[in-house]
């Protein structure tokens, strides 16, 4: 890069072409307008959800399909089928003598809710009467709700209350919370005789 | 060397943007994708392989099938049916809301199609189309479905049911999505081709089972042995010039099992939030070939 000679660049014509000509201009406003249409239509604005044929998330939620069922019991049907269903069974009943049945149970289908959300968070001692019939296992059931949020545990006891021809309302997480709040008292399991005492 | 810092730093500028494209940002996006539940079945999806296929994959990969089969089904589009799955109390209203809904079942015999449901109404229309027939379609306790078909070569083939996105290969390592497609695609050969005694056939002969088939065969997969005392229960059912000599058997070793075991749980066939389709099982299919369709 030698020093030039500056004097024939120095003052330039106002009335010569400019240096990039304005077609040029013109042309890549033009490929950037398409550029610009074809990256909305095709890119699904990166969202990590959004695949061909959609092209963003307004439209893919046109297209989903009606759920199961209603979320809570969805997801308290996997919860159960998880971790209760090992004793409880699938179908909801039970193991003779030693699980009881929650399908048609007296307990699972009582009005309230407070009750029966005392089991799953506390854990079962000694025996308890069920349709009838006295279950009774080793150890008692363990607190098998404890590790769950409120929400997940009102899932799981709204999928027990409202499967298998059980029909009793659906629990609220506001419930398993006034459970909850019995904790400090009441550290162990409950018995059957103790659940009685408290209100449906 | 006046521009070399210039020269540097364009460099390094153009390679840091690829990476934060590349490799930065779908690791953001996707490094932690899991197990979901699915929107639809409510089961967990996709299912982590059981231990027989997850050393398929080493066969797999070793015997470099990725070489002339993909696992990625492509979808070009998506189409609505609106399909009738009740027509209710009021048979009159509903026949004339189906007119309504599509002139062209006027000429049809209506009350042979209102009883053999369910019956299609519309196929192959947009939703917006499909949303405005469904404002057509009312009568008393008349119940309809509007279904989601995928569409695009790929599964007019019966390769796959959607296109496969990101979830299908959680829990793939490596994926081995495969660039050319030689042979068919494998991204669902487990839902396809379930039947594990004719993967083992069409590994130990490919044209004994697909005619024309351009598969090379895998017979170093499998031992050709006397039988013993008992022949034995997984020896392959080989006939015509593929039998064995009489007192030998072909018995597949473990890495033809594990190879099958990995083919089998290949299976993206759930509906997912990323790509809904409402279709149903198709029966699964006796070849592989595009052929013999």
């Amino acid at each position: 890069m030698n020093p030039e000679p500056t004097q024939s660049h120095q003052h330039t014509d106002a009335n010569a072409e400019p240096a990039v000509p304005m077609w040029l201009i013109g042309l890549m406003m033009v490929l950037l307008l398409l550029g610009a249409i074809y990256f909305d239509n095709s890119s699904g604005w990166f969202d990590t959800n959004v695949y061909a044929p959609f092209h963003n998330t307004a439209e893919l939620e046109r297209y989903q399909l009606p759920s199961a069922g209603n979320e809570q019991v969805v997801l308290g049907k996997r919860l159960f089928e998880a971790n209760c269903a090992l004793c409880h069974n699938n179908d909801g009943m039970g193991k003779a003598g030693q699980a009881p049945p929650l399908a048609g149970s007296e307990w699972v289908n009582a009005k309230g809710s407070f009750r029966v959300a005392h089991i799953p968070q506390f854990g079962l001692n000694g025996p308890i009467d069920v349709k009838g019939q006295t279950y009774v296992i080793g150890a008692g059931m363990a607190p098998m709700g404890a590790q769950y949020t409120p929400d997940e545990l009102a899932a799981v006891l709204t999928y027990v209350r409202q499967a298998w021809g059980n029909n009793a309302p659906a629990v609220t997480a506001e419930t398993i919370s006034k459970v909850r709040a019995d904790m400090a008292s009441h550290p162990q399991q409950y018995t059957a005789e103790e659940l009685k005492k408290l209100p449906e | 060397m006046k521009y070399g810092p210039l020269v540097f730093l364009a460099a390094f500028f153009a390679l840091s943007t690829s990476w934060f494209g590349f490799v930065l940002k779908p690791q953001a996006d996707l490094g932690r994708a899991q197990q979901e539940t699915n929107v639809v079945s409510s089961l967990l999806y996709p299912q982590p392989r059981p231990g027989q296929a997850r050393q398929g994959v080493d066969v797999y990969r070793a015997d470099g099938c990725f070489y002339c089969h993909s696992q990625q089904v492509g979808q070009t589009g998506v189409a609505c049916d609106v399909v009738l799955t009740s027509p209710g109390t009021n048979l009159t209203a509903a026949a004339e809301a189906v007119v309504k809904a599509n002139p062209m079942l006027a000429r049809a015999n209506l009350t042979e199609f209102l009883s053999k449901l369910p019956a299609t109404v519309l196929k192959n229309i947009t939703r917006d189309e499909a949303d405005a027939a469904l404002k057509l379609l009312k009568a008393p306790e008349m119940k309809v479905e509007v279904h989601i078909v995928p569409t695009g070569p790929d599964i007019t083939r019966g390769w796959g049911r959607r296109h496969n996105v990101a979830e299908d290969y959680v829990y793939d390592w490596p994926v081995m999505l495969g660039s050319q497609r030689v042979g068919p695609d494998l991204a669902n050969v487990g839902a396809r081709l379930p039947d594990a005694n004719w993967q083992l056939l069409h590994l130990y002969s490919p044209q004994g089972v697909v005619k024309d088939s351009t598969m090379p065969s895998f017979r170093f997969l499998f031992e050709t042995r006397k039988i013993g005392r008992v022949p034995a229960t997984d020896a392959l059912q080989l006939t015509g010039d593929l039998a064995p000599p009489a007192g030998y058997e072909v018995v597949p070793k473990p890495e033809a099992q594990e190879l099958v075991a990995y083919l089998l749980s290949l299976n993206s066939d759930a509906p997912l939030y990323e790509e809904p389709f409402t279709a149903p099982a198709p029966a699964p299919a006796q070849t592989n070939s595009i052929a013999a369709k």
